[in-house]
């Protein structure tokens, strides 16, 4: 589904991405790794088209396409979703509105009618309950005065919404109590499905109980330095991140 | 030898707009008319380095040879809401063909030159422009609402302006007295292409007890010049609403003053402006609480496309009597060029100890991260504009009147963007 390969990109002009290369295969999960600055965000934004980084090298093959062609609003069509670190508020726009206008601009670019009035709101009842979204929120301009949990359940809303091929989530847990971070999970795992990547990037294990990965891959220097399953987060849980760091520079040196 | 040279600008404009007058005043404004003429003698236009014209540049009016112009046949525009009161003037002239008026009881409309107005609130000894429409005025409405009338559906009143070198000089006078309720729709429209000089002038006068509400949609001429000044006095209880809509317009200058001049009264004056190419808006407004316990509202807000330069400057005076005045004041702006440029200065002179005054003004770009997420979710570049812009929009949209009028704005704000 997704092949990235020796992948480079900078922000102003600072390399941060140095040649990192995954596969993710429909149905997978995949977790990413590593400590503060290693590029983990960077990869999220990149692969969903943020044009402040600059991709200097390495390809991004998503189902045929070359997504770095792509602009952010193709990348959505064709099925990449992105759950922002920092959703932002959005005054005055409503969330409903703006989703009905992406669905819709979704379905125009793939040739199909646009959705329906009711088959809308009956999608927004159903899935706003997915991650027990209340209804004045859904109905709110986009994240405005939102919680740090609500923002973030907003993003699993609009997901759900969006029914994605790859959804890469940029530290969802972040900022989230452990009852949030319940509500979350859960609906993250009922979209669980063969045809449906997860690449989800976190700096803690603790999301990790909830949301089980296939793969756990360890960024470190904008490059995946170590790759296990899920026990590998475990450990890193308990052993902290230097003894990568040291392995990552002893293979450099 | 410069300054000599300047009197005679002012002195050609005079002369032509003389040779070229062919209204007829009302003899119950003759005096008034002819003191203005008086005034005129030693008005000069005035310059940037004025306070009051710091950001707008007079010298391409004088540098026109303006006459004034027919009763050409312009059309109205399509997308004119269907409207029960509805007064045509063309070039300054009044369109009775094309307007209908039918009887009420208690309410008076009748163009300028037909009516009984002796005299101005506003001192044209101050203003070469309205000096300019005082010596002589051409026609624009004037309305009379007799006490305890409402009348619901909103007066529509359209000016057309047309033609090359033309100036307009359209004079308006509405007084509606106590306990009575009015709302107006008003159109200014530049035909395109056409070269004309709307030198626009009203005065409001609102009873106690009454409340006026005022839309108005100004459309200007990819070359043509708009100057409208509303001048107002508002006495006890009474509101004042005006929303401007200034939707396009090489160069627009809009002056708006309110006394109020008795307790308990409220002025909001809201606006929008979307300039794009090189078009020039300028915004001056004036709030002058007089009295205790009156509240102003002001929201103006403008997307700025292209070269374009904007000015907001809005004045809220608080004397020393107007205890309990609340005042509030917003200015905020959108610059979607690097290349357009937002001039905005609000104002407030308080002299009054026991108030609740906030000004505030703020200047940006899109934001960028907002765009982003929108896109993120499917919708594309253009479609994220105009959804942050609209929403932007919409705090000034929700104000209006009379709500047929949205879609003539909504439909610009799309097409400016496109």
């Amino acid at each position: 589904m997704l092949k990235i390969k020796d992948l480079h990109a900078s922000v102003e002009g600072k390399e941060i991405l140095k040649g990192l290369s995954l596969e993710v295969k429909p149905g997978e999960i995949h977790a990413i790794m590593g400590p503060n600055g290693s590029g983990k965000s960077t990869l999220a934004s990149v692969l969903a088209g943020n044009e402040d980084f600059e991709v200097t090298s390495g390809s991004v093959d998503f189902l045929g396409d070359d997504l770095l062609e792509l602009g952010p609003d193709e990348r959505s069509h064709k099925g990449v979703f992105l759950a922002f670190q920092y959703p932002v508020e959005i005054p005055g726009v409503s969330n409903i509105n703006f989703l009905k206008a992406a669905i819709n601009e979704r379905r125009e670019a793939l040739g199909e009618e646009p959705i329906t009035a009711k088959e809308f709101l009956q999608r927004v009842k159903e899935k706003a309950s997915l991650v027990e979204l209340d209804n004045k929120l859904t109905n709110r301009s986009v994240n405005e005065g939102f919680s740090g949990g609500e923002k973030k359940r907003n993003e699993i809303f609009q997901m759900a919404m969006l029914e994605p091929k790859l959804a890469i989530l940029d530290e969802t847990d972040s900022g989230l109590d452990i009852d949030a971070l319940r509500i979350v999970a859960n609906g993250v795992n009922q979209l669980r499905s063969e045809d449906r990547s997860f690449v989800v990037v976190t700096h803690y294990q603790r999301l990790l109980d909830h949301i089980v990965p296939d793969f756990v891959h360890v960024l470190y220097d904008g490059k995946i330095v170590k790759t296990g399953g899920k026990d590998l987060a475990l450990e890193l849980e308990e052993k902290g991140y230097d003894w990568i760091k040291r392995e990552a520079s002893a293979v450099t040196a | 030898m410069d300054l000599a040279k300047e009197m005679t600008k002012e002195q050609a404009v005079l002369d032509s707009l003389k040779s070229s007058y062919n209204h007829a005043v009302a003899d119950s404004f003759g005096s008034t008319s002819s003191k203005s003429l008086v005034n005129l003698e030693s008005l000069e236009l005035p310059t940037t380095k004025v306070e009051y014209w710091k950001y707008t540049r007079t010298g391409q009016i004088a540098n026109k040879d303006w006459k004034f112009g027919d009763l050409d046949s312009v059309d109205l525009p399509e997308n004119l809401p269907v409207a029960k009161h509805r007064m045509v003037f063309v070039n300054g002239h009044f369109d009775s063909k094309r307007s209908t008026l039918p009887e009420v009881e208690g309410l008076s409309i009748l163009p300028f030159s037909k009516s009984k107005v002796e005299d101005s609130i506003a001192l044209s000894e101050e203003d070469i422009f309205r000096a300019w429409n005082t010596a002589m005025p051409q026609d624009g409405y004037v309305i009379s609402l007799a006490k305890k009338k409402v009348i619901e559906d909103p007066l529509q009143m359209v000016f057309l302006y047309s033609g090359k070198n033309t100036i307009a000089q359209p004079r308006s006078f509405i007084e509606i007295a106590e306990n009575s309720e009015l709302k107006i729709s008003e159109f200014h429209i530049h035909t395109t292409g056409s070269l004309a000089f709307a030198n626009a002038h009203s005065e409001v006068i609102v009873g106690d007890n009454a409340h006026l509400k005022v839309d108005i949609v100004q459309h200007g001429s990819e070359k043509g010049f708009h100057l409208h000044e509303i001048f107002g006095e508002q006495g006890k209880n009474c509101t004042y609403t005006q929303n401007t809509f200034t939707l396009s317009g090489n160069w627009t200058r809009n002056n708006t003053t309110f006394r109020l001049t008795d307790e308990h009264s409220e002025c909001n004056l809201y606006g929008f402006y979307i300039p794009n190419l090189k078009e020039h808006i300028d915004n001056h407004t004036i709030i002058d609480h007089e009295k205790p316990n009156c509240v102003s509202n002001e929201l103006y807000r403008g997307v700025l496309l292209d070269k374009s330069t904007g000015v907001f400057n809005g004045k809220v005076f608080v004397r020393q009597d107007a205890q309990k005045t609340n005042a509030f004041q917003s200015n905020g702006n959108i610059v979607v060029s690097d290349t357009a440029t937002m001039n905005s200065k609000p104002e407030l002179e308080i002299y009054a100890d026991d108030v609740k005054c906030s000004h505030g003004s703020t200047t940006g770009q899109l934001d960028d991260e907002a765009v982003f997420y929108l896109m993120a979710r499917g919708l594309s570049k253009e479609s994220a504009r105009k959804l942050l812009i609209n929403a932007f929009a919409e705090d000034v949209l929700e104000k209006l009147v009379n709500e047929e009028l949205r879609e003539i704005i909504e439909d610009t704000i799309h097409t400016k963007l496109a």
